[in-house]
């Protein structure tokens, strides 16, 4: 009789710590959306606006240097995931050629940039002595080879039957027709992850842009973000919305594209991460 | 005969560079193709290993550099800011890792229990969210939500409840007291819930005729939980560990977004502190002592990733990390 109770409440316990625990997760969200709408600002802990208003968003919109970072952004993001993607699956590619004379070299090649850095500095100089610094190709190009990412390409290329690629080659297919015809169309799993990833990465990339752009022109979302959090670089307060309001506008504008295409690329992520599981 | 042999022996080497060089055309097309990572991991991770040498000079990025032999590394072993934020790093990542990965193990172990798949599935996707926002967003949130005014809402749960005084708000990010603490919280917000994809996958693996025959053993919820569920993630956590106790030198972003002048003798960690030594000391960077920092950071961290590919290949079946 005991046993029996105590199988009927446990799953309803549990269940109500999980509402709790994603209660944790989303209020601090949550908080910062129902602010962005709030022009009162003694928010305290209200959990719903006050006094409604769009003020906040009309603060961020109207003003012609933030909407210059979010372009930045997006044409970053698209570029560098296109660029990134390129080279995992080449790289990769080439990683699988286990035949190939100098095969070996290369995988060490990069396997070694895991162990041993040059660190902060040197790379700033290099990147400043190639003029690259305070121009958008260092945010494109530096993340864009991620060796983690591309071990982890190579390792889903390893599970395409090799008969395959055999019968590729027999009907005469080069390597870069092979790649195309049978490597690119058996990995588009494989290639949403691992692209999702890189969107993420560059999307959400402030240190990049910390280290090696001073000019503000070429700031994206998360720069412009930060400053108008540090109170240094604040849009003029339009219609009644305080600064706080425009600050919490701020921080949705960046998260909400995210949010809307999150509920459906989830699966995607959690795919990756298991590539990166089953097989090492 | 003699002759004939080293004939034969030419003629073996001959054909081998035939054979490599026809194996090399063969392969022209992957040469090609790997031209593009190559020069990429050329002018981004090797360039740079040459420029350690710069840690051994004197450059501000205007004269030429010029050599002091080990006086960069003299002066890091005297700082005693030095020290501190080189123990910080290992404290901070060490402690940060043990506490996401403990909490990811307990939340994937009652994940595992419950039944309603459709309600497991709303949790999963809200508790990985906060792993997509980026540091500077969470950094956003955080300092708002924790601000210690009349608009944050923590403190202002704290007053209503009584528990502080209107007074004495805390300052959670901007007092060395409350900085770690709050620090933790957070990266225990961001990170368990992604953590426990990994946990997740282990135990969807384990076959259910053990829960089975344990079942007929006589074994309840919790018997199944400790002998069953925990004992699976083990490997896996061991795995977790591994692999990030491999990369805790090289904590940068969410140390520098989250941490302001008043709380850097607890927040500040080896890369915050070559950033701010290079770019925002106020002097002419010295270049060389902030490459030297960078260089004694490089070697720790090589040493980590070495001992930890050991201690993997050891725990993990020869399978190392790198």
């Amino acid at each position: 009789m005991k046993s029996k109770k105590k199988i009927e409440i446990f799953p309803i316990v549990n269940g109500l710590i999980f509402i709790i625990l994603a209660l944790i997760i989303i209020i601090p969200m949550w908080k910062v959306l129902v602010d962005s709408f709030d022009l009162k600002t003694a928010y305290g802990m209200k959990l719903w606006p006050e006094e409604f208003g769009l003020a906040g968003y009309i603060s961020v919109f109207k003003n012609p240097t933030l909407s210059h970072p979010l372009m930045i952004s997006f044409i970053t993001t698209i570029v560098g995931t296109l660029l990134a993607l390129t080279l995992s699956t080449f790289g990769a590619y080439v990683l699988i050629q286990w035949d190939m004379p100098g095969r070996n070299f290369f995988a060490n090649m990069l396997l070694f940039t895991m162990i041993f850095n040059g660190g902060m500095i040197p790379t700033y100089l290099v990147l400043k002595s190639l003029h690259l610094t305070n121009t958008l190709w260092v945010v494109i190009l530096f993340p864009a080879l991620n060796v983690y990412n591309l071990v982890l390409m190579r390792n889903f290329f390893e599970g395409i039957p090799v008969s395959l690629f055999e019968s590729a080659t027999l009907d005469g297919c080069s390597p870069m027709q092979t790649f195309i015809r049978i490597v690119l169309p058996m990995s588009k799993a494989a290639l949403a992850s691992i692209g999702l990833m890189f969107a993420v990465t560059y999307w959400n990339d402030y240190t990049h842009y910390k280290l090696y752009i001073t000019d503000s022109n070429l700031y994206n979302f998360q720069m412009k973000l930060r400053s108008i959090i540090m109170g240094s670089d604040l849009p003029q307060a339009n219609g009644g919305a305080t600064e706080n309001t425009v600050k919490n506008a701020a921080i949705i504008v960046v998260i909400i594209p995210f949010m809307i295409l999150y509920p459906f690329l989830q699966k995607y992520f959690v795919k990756g991460v298991n590539i990166g599981a089953v097989k090492e | 005969m003699k002759k004939n042999k080293n004939q034969s022996a030419e003629v073996n080497a001959n054909s081998g560079k035939k054979h490599l060089a026809a194996k090399i055309y063969k392969y022209r097309g992957f040469y090609l193709m790997f031209l593009p990572v190559f020069v990429f991991a050329i002018i981004f991770f090797y360039l740079p290993m040459f420029g350690v040498r710069y840690a051994f000079t004197d450059y501000n990025g205007i004269k030429e550099a010029t050599f002091v032999g080990l006086k960069h590394f003299q002066k890091m072993f005297s700082m005693p800011n030095f020290w501190s934020a080189f123990f910080n790093t290992l404290e901070i990542s060490i402690v940060k890792l043990f506490l996401t990965t403990i909490a990811a193990v307990v939340v994937s172990i009652f994940l595992n229990e419950i039944m309603n798949i459709h309600f497991k599935k709303v949790i999963q996707t809200i508790i990985y969210l906060p792993h997509f926002m980026s540091w500077v967003v969470t950094a956003s949130v955080f300092s708002l939500i924790l601000a210690p005014t009349a608009q944050g809402l923590v403190n202002t749960f704290l007053v209503n409840n009584g528990i502080i005084d209107s007074s004495s708000m805390i300052y959670f990010l901007g007092d060395s007291k409350w900085w770690r603490f709050s620090y933790y919280l957070i990266n225990i917000w961001k990170e368990t819930g992604w953590q426990t994809v990994i946990f997740m996958a282990t135990l969807a693996g384990i076959n259910t005729e053990l829960y089975e025959a344990a079942a007929i053993d006589g074994a309840g919820r919790w018997g199944k939980m400790r002998y069953i569920t925990f004992p699976a993630l083990q490997n896996t956590i061991l795995t977790v560990i591994i692999l990030n106790l491999a990369k805790v030198m090289n904590l940068f972003e969410s140390a520098f977004v989250l941490q302001n002048d008043a709380v850097l003798d607890t927040a500040n960690v080896l890369e915050t502190y070559i950033y701010y030594q290079t770019f925002n000391s106020g002097a002419i960077p010295n270049y060389g002592y902030t490459t030297a920092v960078g260089l004694f950071k490089s070697l720790v961290g090589c040493i980590l990733v070495l001992v930890c590919n050991q201690w993997s290949k050891k725990v993990r079946d020869g399978r190392g990390i790198v």
